[in-house]
Formats: structure tokens, C-alpha cells, sequence
């Protein structure tokens, strides 16, 4: 069953010189149990998207989409009350920077007994402020942090990135979501811990049927961990489809380009060789080119390209582009 | 291939006060050995408080090393003789847009090292500045921008530029590339692969990311709590580290 299904989502921001439009028409789904991941450079959109789901974006953005829906309810229909009901039982996010996330001024163990929510703790009211510290030591067992009295009476200064990480991770999964998305969760983290914190999120995922959504501008760590990927460009989406086959097979040049920058996808490059990477830079938001985003920058650019390519599709494998890196007739 | 520089038993402790009598001591670095041939990268890896960036700063000149010695092509460094050997080792900070000042155009930044650095004359620096940016893939009239004027691959191009101004011959490169999107990164680690071949330039890559490290890197320093674990060939540590530590961090990035 389809968890989360959005189709055309558009995202714009009111400027004095007029609409910018961040997101452009994405189509974004997942099913119970699945892991996506959501890759795309700074500037793309990607923070974007997991906040509209969630629903905590700023007023000035304007969020509007054909198809938004939770689990068969159209989220941006729903009056205010029931929306931050349903994503506030169903849905957990984890931000970019840990520390700065959570609240200095209180400890560890205030902030997590916050976080659990009363109708998950069963016993008579006498017992419920026991119940609760229990419950959150439980969490932090399950995040894989050992030494819970310490850390339940330190601050979030005094506790390291990857420790104050697992902390969101503890707070988010306190009311068992259906959904966790997971927005940079290792940009700030060494590669020991990075690896710990996604095997942690894949085993959630396993063990209770979570689905996460994966959000990351590396394509590399999150490719390992993913059964299906979402590629965006400036806010446009240029792939979508089973991880596997898209490392093996991509059909959009941008996708392309970010699967050969990598060293790791390529076993036959000699050390030290140039590496194949795009011309020019991301444009800013200010100044977007027409049509498909990746125009300027696009080795095989051609006067189409000035016209919005339409998302197609090749069995489970979307991709927007009018020159595909496979030919038409090959298919 | 000329050794460029030397480091020899490299140590660092920082003192803390912690009572009006008793200090607390912290081991930044102790023991520290490596070369650097010209035209050669060395990887620092090792986790955060591992003492990368402490040994960054000992090189160049920052924080003076308690004992120890630094060669640079076989003379050892002093801190008083810093003016004579910033011309050889620059540094590039994690982040283009905030190792900037928001106030000055890049053209007067670039003037600035030159007038304090260099007895060049302004026709001379003109014409050195206008090299620089040409030689990075800039244009004449990004001298005239502001730094808010360039997105983050062009700023870390403008950062590369005012490091590789005085032409030297060893550049230390604390987190630079972490920050970069990836088309963005592969387009830096190019242009570094391209000065290295062309003009015999070292590098110093201080990092986490291990990936790049095996592909950039001749020489790998695995580097935990302040003292190094392994020293050697890039390939060869990756095939046999020789410490648990290290073996760990290699296998998180690989598998």
C-alpha cells in the first residue's frame, strides 16, 4: 500500500520580483517498509520537501500539489488541527545538525521524556513518571547508547555529534512512526558513526517495518542503504526508480554525472585521473534557466531543452529528459 | 624526487588550569613522523580530537610545537622566521564563504597578500592577480566582485587563488573538500590534480572523507588520539592496516 503519495508538488517562494519556484512538480511515493532515498545538491529542494511533509515550513512558502496523500487522506485538504494530528502521530523527522537541534538550555532526559507520548505508556497514573524514565532509557538502549545515566543528565554540549544524532534518533522513533525521515543525518558525523547510524536506521526499518525517507547529498553512502532513489536538480526531479538500476543503468546525463564523480562507483579509474564532472555551477534560485534545469550545464543539450521535459516511464524506472542516455529504439 | 618537507618527532600539549596549583594536560600531538616529496599528496585521517588539525596549525606556524622539528627542504622552521616560509606553505580553511572578509572585493583581497608579501610593485601585481585568477578558471572581472557574488565552487576557487598567489610549494587543505556538493567536488579535485601535474605543487589533505583519500592521495597518516597509528603508501594501507582503529575506519568507508 502506498504510505505517502505526492504527485506535482510544487513549492514556490513570494518574492518582491515576483514567484521563485524552488520545487517544480515532483512526484515523490513510498510504500509501508520501504527506504527512498532523496539525492540532490545544496539548493536542490531536498530540505524542502521533507519539511513540506512534515508540514513545518515558514508562511512566505507556498505549497500546493495535485496529489498529497498520507496514507489515502490528501494532507493539504485536511483543516490545520487534523494535519498536525496525523503527521504529528504517524510521521518523525531527524535534522540536519543534532546539536543545534536539540534544546541547550534542558537536560538529555527532560528533552527525551518530552518527546514520549502519554498514550503509549500503560499503567495507572501513579506509576506514569516512572514508566516514562524507563521508557526513555529503553530508547536509548535502542539507538545503541550504553551509558544512560550519564548521558541522561548531560546537556547537548556536552555531548558529541554522532551521541547528540542518536538522541534525535531516540526522540524521533518514542512514538513509533510510520514514517522517519532522516533529513543529512551524517554530515556532521565521522565515517565510524556514519556507518553505525545508517546500519541503526536500517535495522528499524527491518525490525519494525518503518519506512525512511533518506535524504543526503551523497550519493554514495546512500546508495548502499536505499531500495529505491530520487534524483534532483534545482528542484526539479530528473530520476526515479530502484537504486540498483539506476547506479547500473542511469537514463539522465545529471545522474550520470554524479555516478561517475564518484571514485567508488568506478573500479577501473586509476588513482589520481581526472574525475568526470559537469561544467559550470548550480544557479541560484534568483536566476533559473527555462525548461529542463540542467540545460546550461548538459553535455547533450539541444534546442528541446528549453521546454520542460515530462516525466516518463520505463517500467518502474522514471527519468525526465528529452535525450534519455539510451536511445528510443533500443527500448 | 626532493623531499619537501620533514617532520621529526613532532610533539604538542595543551595545559589547561584547573585549580590554582594543579594543570590539566592534554596530549594534542606526540611523536609525529612523515615526509612530503614535491608533487605528492599526504591523507590525514583520524577522527575528531585525533589532532589533525593541531598538526595543521603546527606547520603553518600558528601554534609552536613543544619539540620536535619541521624541515622544510632540509631547514628547519622557526616561528620567527615565519614571513620567510608563508610564502611556501598556505593553508585553505573548511569554509570559502566564512575564511572571506564580506567587506573586500576579491581583486583587493588578492593585492593585500601580495603587498604584505611580496616586494612586487602594483603593475606587477596586477598582472600576477590577473594570472592567478586565469590560471583557476576565473575572469579578469571577478576581481571586482564581492564574495557574495560567486556561488561555493567559484568561492572555493577564490580561496585556491589566494593560497596559490605567492606560488608555493605545499598546500594544506583542512576539511576543504567536505563541504563541496559532488559535481562541485569533482570539479575542484580536478583542477588540484591538474596544478599538482603541471606545477610539482604538495598537498596536505586533512579529512574524513576516505573515499577521496584513495583516489587523491599517494601517502596515508592514520592519526587517532594524538599519536599515529599507521604511515604509509595509500594502497598499502588500505590493503594492511596495522592497527585495529585504523582497519575499523577504512572498513566503514569501503564496505
Amino acid at each position: 500500500m502506498l504510505l505517502l503519495d505526492i504527485k506535482n508538488l510544487t513549492i514556490e517562494l513570494k518574492t518582491p520580483d515576483g514567484l521563485i519556484r524552488a520545487v517544480d512538480r515532483v512526484n515523490l511515493s513510498l510504500r509501508e517498509g520501504e527506504t527512498r532515498g532523496l539525492v540532490g545538491e545544496s539548493g536542490s529542494g531536498k530540505s524542502l520537501i521533507a519539511k513540506a511533509i512534515v508540514g513545518v515550513l515558514n508562511k512566505r512558502w507556498q505549497v500546493s500539489a495535485d496529489r498529497f496523500n498520507w496514507c489515502g487522506q490528501d494532507l493539504l485538504r485536511l483543516p490545520y488541527d487534523q494535519q498536525r494530528k496525523v503527521i504529528g502521530r504517524d510521521i518523525a523527522m531527524i535534522y540536519q545538525e543534532p546539536s543545534r537541534s536539540l534544546d541547550p538550555t534542558a537536560a538529555i532526559l527532560e528533552q527525551l521524556e518530552e518527546a514520549i507520548p502519554a498514550h503509549l505508556l500503560e499503567g495507572p497514573w501513579w506509576k506514569r513518571s516512572y514508566l516514562r524514565r524507563r521508557k526513555a532509557i529503553g530508547l536509548l538502549h535502542k539507538v545503541g547508547v550504553r551509558d544512560h545515566q550519564a548521558v541522561l543528565q548531560s546537556y547537548p554540549y556536552q555531548l558529541s555529534e554522532g551521541v547528540c544524532q542518536k538522541i534525535m534518533i531516540a526522540m524521533a522513533i518514542a512514538k513509533a512512526p510510520k514514517l522517519l525521515i532522516a533529513d543529512e543525518p551524517t554530515t556532521a558525523l565521522e565515517s565510524t558513526t556514519q556507518a553505525q547510524l545508517f546500519r541503526l536506521l536500517a535495522s528499524f526499518n527491518q525490525l519494525k517495518g518503518t519506512s525512511v525517507l533518506l535524504i543526503s547529498h551523497e550519493l554514495e553512502s546512500i546508495a548502499r542503504y536505499t531500495q529505491s532513489l530520487s534524483v534532483l536538480y534545482c528542484g526539479q526531479l530528473v530520476e526515479a526508480g530502484e537504486t540498483a538500476s539506476i547506479i547500473k543503468q542511469p537514463y539522465h546525463p545529471y545522474t550520470n554525472a554524479l555516478i561517475k564523480s564518484v571514485p567508488e562507483f568506478q573500479p577501473n579509474l586509476q588513482p589520481k585521473t581526472p574525475l568526470y564532472a559537469l561544467p559550470g555551477s548550480i544557479p541560484v534560485l534568483q536566476h533559473l534557466p527555462i525548461g529542463c534545469r540542467l540545460g546550461p550545464r548538459c553535455p547533450n543539450a539541444r534546442k528541446e531543452c528549453v521546454k520542460t521535459p515530462t516525466l516518463e516511464r520505463l517500467q518502474n524506472h522514471y527519468y525526465s529528459c528529452h535525450f534519455p542516455l539510451i536511445g528510443k529504439k533500443d527500448l | 624526487m626532493n623531499t619537501l618537507l620533514e617532520v621529526r618527532d613532532l610533539c604538542k600539549t595543551y595545559h589547561k588550569q584547573s585549580g590554582w596549583f594543579s594543570q590539566r594536560s592534554v596530549i594534542a600531538v606526540q611523536n609525529i613522523n612523515f615526509t612530503l616529496a614535491e608533487g605528492k599528496t599526504l591523507a590525514i585521517v583520524g577522527e575528531t580530537g585525533s589532532g589533525k588539525s593541531t598538526l595543521a596549525k603546527l606547520l603553518v606556524g600558528i601554534e609552536k610545537p613543544d619539540s620536535g622539528d619541521i624541515l622544510l627542504a632540509g631547514q628547519p622552521v622557526k616561528i620567527s622566521h615565519y614571513r620567510q616560509y608563508n610564502h611556501v606553505i598556505r593553508f585553505i580553511f573548511q569554509d570559502a564563504a566564512k575564511s572571506l572578509n564580506p567587506h573586500q572585493k576579491i581583486g583587493q583581497m588578492l593585492d593585500d597578500v601580495l603587498r604584505f608579501s611580496t616586494v612586487l610593485d602594483p603593475q606587477q601585481r596586477k598582472l600576477k592577480i590577473r594570472q592567478t585568477l586565469k590560471q583557476l578558471g576565473l575572469l579578469d572581472e571577478h576581481s571586482e566582485y564581492y564574495p557574495h557574488m560567486f556561488s561555493g565552487g567559484q568561492l572555493q576557487r577564490v580561496a585556491l587563488a589566494r593560497a596559490l598567489i605567492l606560488d608555493p610549494k605545499l598546500l594544506i587543505l583542512d576539511e576543504a573538500l567536505t563541504a563541496l556538493d559532488p559535481s562541485l567536488r569533482a570539479q575542484i579535485v580536478n583542477l588540484l590534480l591538474e596544478l599538482q601535474q603541471k606545477s610539482g605543487l604538495a598537498y596536505l589533505l586533512i579529512t574524513n572523507h576516505l573515499r577521496l583519500v584513495r583516489h587523491i592521495a599517494d601517502d596515508l597518516l592514520v592519526l587517532h588520539q594524538g599519536s599515529a597509528l599507521d604511515y604509509g603508501n595509500t594502497a598499502h594501507v588500505f590493503a594492511n592496516a596495522g592497527h585495529d582503529y585504523s582497519r575499523k575506519l577504512i572498513n566503514s568507508a569501503i564496505t
